[in-house]
């Protein structure tokens, strides 16, 4: 059953004063069946981030159609949006997006607690999550005290701790170094195994290699789609990296 | 480089950054209108011509220190806001190839137009107004309004120099934290991640003690002679006390709130009091600032304005009646005797001269001492014991003949018999001895005798000692001035009467017809029986006259330095609110990323800027009140004793001053929320 269809999105810019128009995304389709890993792979300027700003409901398209678990985000109440991308999405950020206000534990914490969960409840969830990421140790610490791949992975954690029907990752090993990249891409993996659908954007073939599909979007388009099939993490890589070359010198897809 | 590329640079980083820049200008134009406007009126010749005018020189210094320090602290720190935003500027110009010769010129251009600006637009603003203050002053003084127009140059002089000089100072620190910052530092000195604080247990609980300390001492201080010194002591430990509690006390209260869990993570509470945690360390500061200043301002305000409208209250307690003549002596026999029936008679003859009716006529002797009362005995002192005022009493000896005739009364005494009339302190005891020679049955308790104008201001408690005989009962214990151990006693007589029917030009024609009779009496030393210590007269219309211009100076200060602290106030709660702005902006992108909605922010903001902002407020109440006590007693000393006024006053006060800063927290917020939503709007 799939859990996201994305159907004909299109989204224009204008400017200010309406003259010129400038298309990110011209003819998006594509879905995500229920506990898939997909990558969207593309180039600065391919529309990766518009697409994934409408996906979050943090923008609206101008055409098209999201439907995110039978729901249509686009004609969804802004009222509505909030509380819907609170309990069914979960974000993780190539910059951690964390608060330095609060302790990790209270980072994690947040959307629970806006969604008005017991803290018991709270801590329940996160004992089981926290080990999982290796970070029960960390939560007392504050984002500035701890590493890069540490706060990603607390990220992770308050991505996960609601449970969410999709987790949408926009580049989430952007900021890290490779050893911190390895052991993110590891948990992702995990994760999904574990049952949880993944959305991720990315323009790294590592990270992209781990995904079960690859989406290739420039143009404002998906133009390509790589399936893993029985291919190993390294069999994937080279495939991915095969099609980006052939992007690069011209040469025509089919 | 083009040499004009630097003014331009200037002007252009002022225009660009003018929502920070212009409350700065016009913070720094109030202050020089008001030095100004005080320096004016230090040398207006309006103001020359009123009586008292020397108190008003001296007062207006007075201002003029209090608001030139003020202003140097105050622009400094405002200026800090400016640099912390500029500095990213200049570190962007720094990695774009430009020297740090070159940010300095850029620098200097942009102090040199502020400081034009500032003090050339402030000084036409202080000359406009300064009429106006002059005119308002010279209303509040009861004084002859004139209607010339002119410029001090004294003034523009002093206060070109003091603000020229403020300026340079703080040219100078910027300098200096440009020179000693690298480029990647001023880049990102915006930004500089704090840690968030510590709870320090130590700084709070000391911060807490100290002002229940201070609280302690303005409730506790009975004597309005020692309030004055404790008062400062007391303002000492109270701005510690606020600072320190609200810079490391509130971190404690808000880490405690943190462990309370059931409390902490619930939605309205969980963001604001961990930003409320985070920021409280370095907003402590401010807010302590903010809950001195209001604290200053109430004070001030409250006490100035129940002085000036309860001057006629005052001056009714110091001069009961319109005209009063005090003869001290050192014996009331023979020549004296003489002396005072003549004064007596001269005096009527000028008063009826003027065809004035007199009225409520107080004639009487008395022989005043110093002493301290133990159960019924009665030790002379001899002299007023300044450490020990608080059990000293002034024991005033009053013929019953003198009594009768100025209270209308026809009381009579038996030789071992006295009536009493208490001031400040009861009587309760049923017989009197005095020095343990002398005892008294306690006839009866006056219920009043006439008021007197040094009793009134005394602070010493005093009891009127009514004897049958002043010479026989007295034998044995006082003669000729002196108490029997040697101290000293003083004679008086006192010739006082209203003429409520007599101009207050005519009032003062009667006191100047007397005066020459008094200086005769001290004069004349060829008279070797004239034992006249001193002779003295009070008109009440003088008095009127000197008590407006003190009164109407002090009220006027009160109130410019009440401008002055508000415009400060004003200003800080102002960069507060735009630097949190600044920062909670990518904070709450992040929340609502999260899953925040815009409803919710806007809550959070609401609960965390309200409780932010109220807490000076509350601060400053509650320092108000506990003040209440310490400052009426000092209002005691400047004959205000009218405690329903000052308490009027002090709430009436305290409740304009809420509506005012609710006001400026409704306009303030406003700026912070389009900070904040301008960030969050953006998709």
């Amino acid at each position: 059953m799939s859990i996201l269809n994305v159907n004909g999105l299109k989204k224009v810019y204008s400017t200010r004063l309406g003259g010129n128009k400038v298309e990110a995304l011209r003819n998006v389709t594509f879905s995500v069946e229920e506990g898939e890993y997909v990558a969207i792979m593309g180039e600065s300027g391919s529309g990766k981030t518009t697409l994934l700003n409408i996906l979050a409901a943090l923008d609206r398209p101008t055409g098209g159609c999201v439907i995110l678990d039978g729901k249509d985000l686009v004609t969804l109440k802004d009222s509505a949006i909030a509380a819907f991308r609170r309990d069914n999405l979960g974000f993780v950020f190539q910059d951690f997006n964390l608060l330095d206000t609060f302790t990790l534990e209270d980072n994690i914490y947040l959307p629970l607690v806006l969604a008005g969960t017991h803290h018991k409840e709270m801590k329940r969830r996160l004992d089981n999550i926290a080990k999982k990421l290796g970070i029960a140790e960390l939560l007392k610490k504050y984002p500035y005290e701890v590493s890069g791949g540490q706060k990603q992975r607390a990220a992770v954690a308050r991505a996960l701790i609601t449970g969410p029907r999709l987790i949408l990752a926009d580049e989430p090993t952007g900021a890290l170094d490779s050893k911190s990249t390895d052991e993110m891409l590891r948990l992702f993996a995990d994760i999904n195994r574990g049952g949880q659908t993944i959305l991720m954007v990315t323009h790294s073939i590592k990270a992209a290699s781990r995904a079960g599909r690859v989406l290739f979007l420039g143009d404002g388009e998906v133009f390509h789609t790589l399936y893993r099939g029985n291919d190993t993490d390294e069999q994937m890589y080279q495939k991915i990296s095969d099609t980006l070359t052939l992007i690069s010198t011209g040469g025509d897809i089919k | 480089m083009n040499a004009s590329l630097f003014p331009k640079l200037a002007v252009g980083g002022i225009k660009k950054n003018k929502r920070i820049y212009f409350p700065y200008m016009l913070t720094c134009i109030g202050m020089v209108m008001m030095y100004y406007i005080i320096g004016y009126l230090q040398n207006s010749k309006a103001l020359e011509n009123i009586p008292g005018a020397s108190a008003i020189v001296s007062t207006m210094s007075f201002g003029c220190w209090v608001v030139a320090i003020f202003s140097c602290i105050f622009l400094f720190y405002t200026n800090s806001f400016l640099m912390r935003r500029r500095k990213k500027e200049f570190g962007l110009y720094n990695i774009l190839g430009m020297g740090k010769r070159h940010i300095v010129r850029i620098l200097v251009w942009e102090s040199i137009i502020t400081a034009i600006f500032s003090l050339v637009i402030g000084l036409l603003c202080g000359v406009g107004m300064s009429k106006l203050a002059e005119l308002i002053l010279i209303n509040l003084m009861d004084g002859e309004i004139t209607y010339s127009f002119d410029i001090s140059l004294g003034s523009v002089f002093l206060t070109t120099s003091v603000f020229g000089s403020i300026f340079i100072l703080i040219f100078l620190n910027s300098l200096r934290q440009i020179k000693f910052s690298s480029a990647v530092a001023l880049l990102k000195s915006e930004n500089t991640g704090e840690k968030p604080p510590k709870g320090n247990f130590i700084l709070g609980f000391l911060g807490l003690g100290v002002l229940a300390a201070a609280y302690y001492i303005a409730i506790t201080v009975a004597d309005p002679v020692d309030a004055m010194g404790w008062f400062f002591i007391a303002v000492i430990m109270v701005i510690i006390g606020t600072y320190l509690i609200m810079i490391a006390g509130s971190v404690l209260f808000c880490r405690m709130l943190q462990k309370k869990k059931n409390y902490y993570y619930k939605p309205n509470h969980f963001v604001s009091v961990s930003s409320m945690v985070y920021r409280m360390k370095r907003n402590g500061a401010g807010l302590a600032s903010i809950c001195i200043l209001a604290t200053m301002v109430l004070v001030l305000v409250s006490t100035t304005t129940s002085l000036y409208f309860g001057v006629e209250d005052a001056l009714n307690l110091r001069c009961p009646n319109d005209i009063n003549v005090t003869l001290r002596s050192n014996n009331f026999e023979g020549e004296n005797e003489k002396i005072i029936s003549e004064l007596r008679d001269k005096i009527i003859s000028v008063a009826d001269a003027r065809s004035c009716k007199r009225t409520d006529i107080v004639d009487y002797r008395g022989v005043a001492a110093y002493s301290t009362i133990e159960g019924s005995n009665v030790k002379f002192t001899g002299v007023r014991d300044e450490n020990n005022s608080s059990s000293v009493s002034l024991i005033y000896f009053v013929p019953i003949e003198d009594y009768n005739q100025t209270m209308g009364a026809s009381e009579s005494l038996s030789e071992e018999e006295v009536m009493l009339y208490a001031h400040g302190k009861k009587y309760s005891k049923e017989t009197i001895t005095f020095d343990g020679k002398k005892t008294f049955r306690v006839k009866k308790l006056a219920d009043n005798f006439t008021k007197s104008g040094d009793l009134a201001v005394s602070v010493v408690p005093t009891l009127y000692v009514i004897v049958p005989n002043l010479d026989s009962s007295l034998d044995g214990i006082i003669k000729d001035g002196e108490t029997y151990d040697g101290g000293i006693a003083s004679n008086y007589w006192v010739y006082g009467f209203n003429s409520a029917d007599c101009s207050e030009d005519e009032q003062l024609e009667i006191r100047d017809g007397i005066l020459p009779f008094l200086r005769d009496l001290l004069d004349s030393d060829d008279d070797p029986g004239n034992g006249i210590l001193s002779a003295r007269i009070e008109s009440k219309a003088a008095e009127r006259q000197s008590f407006y211009s003190l009164y109407g100076t002090i009220f006027f200060l009160g109130i410019i330095l009440s401008i002055v602290f508000i415009i400060a106030a004003v200003l800080i709660i102002y960069y507060k609110q735009i630097s949190e702005g600044y920062e909670d902006a990518s904070r709450f992108e992040i929340m609502q990323k999260v899953g925040m909605t815009k409803r919710e922010i806007k809550r959070s903001i609401n609960s965390q800027l309200l409780t932010v902002f109220f807490l000076p407020l509350m601060f400053a109440g509650v320092h108000l009140s506990f003040a209440f006590p310490l400052i009426r007693k000092i209002l005691l000393l400047m004959n205000l004793q009218n405690v329903k006024l000052f308490a009027i006053t002090t709430a009436v006060s305290f409740a304009v001053f809420a509506l005012f800063y609710t006001v400026i927290y409704r306009m303030t917020s406003n700026a912070y929320y389009k900070i904040v939503s301008g960030a969050t709007d953006r998709k």
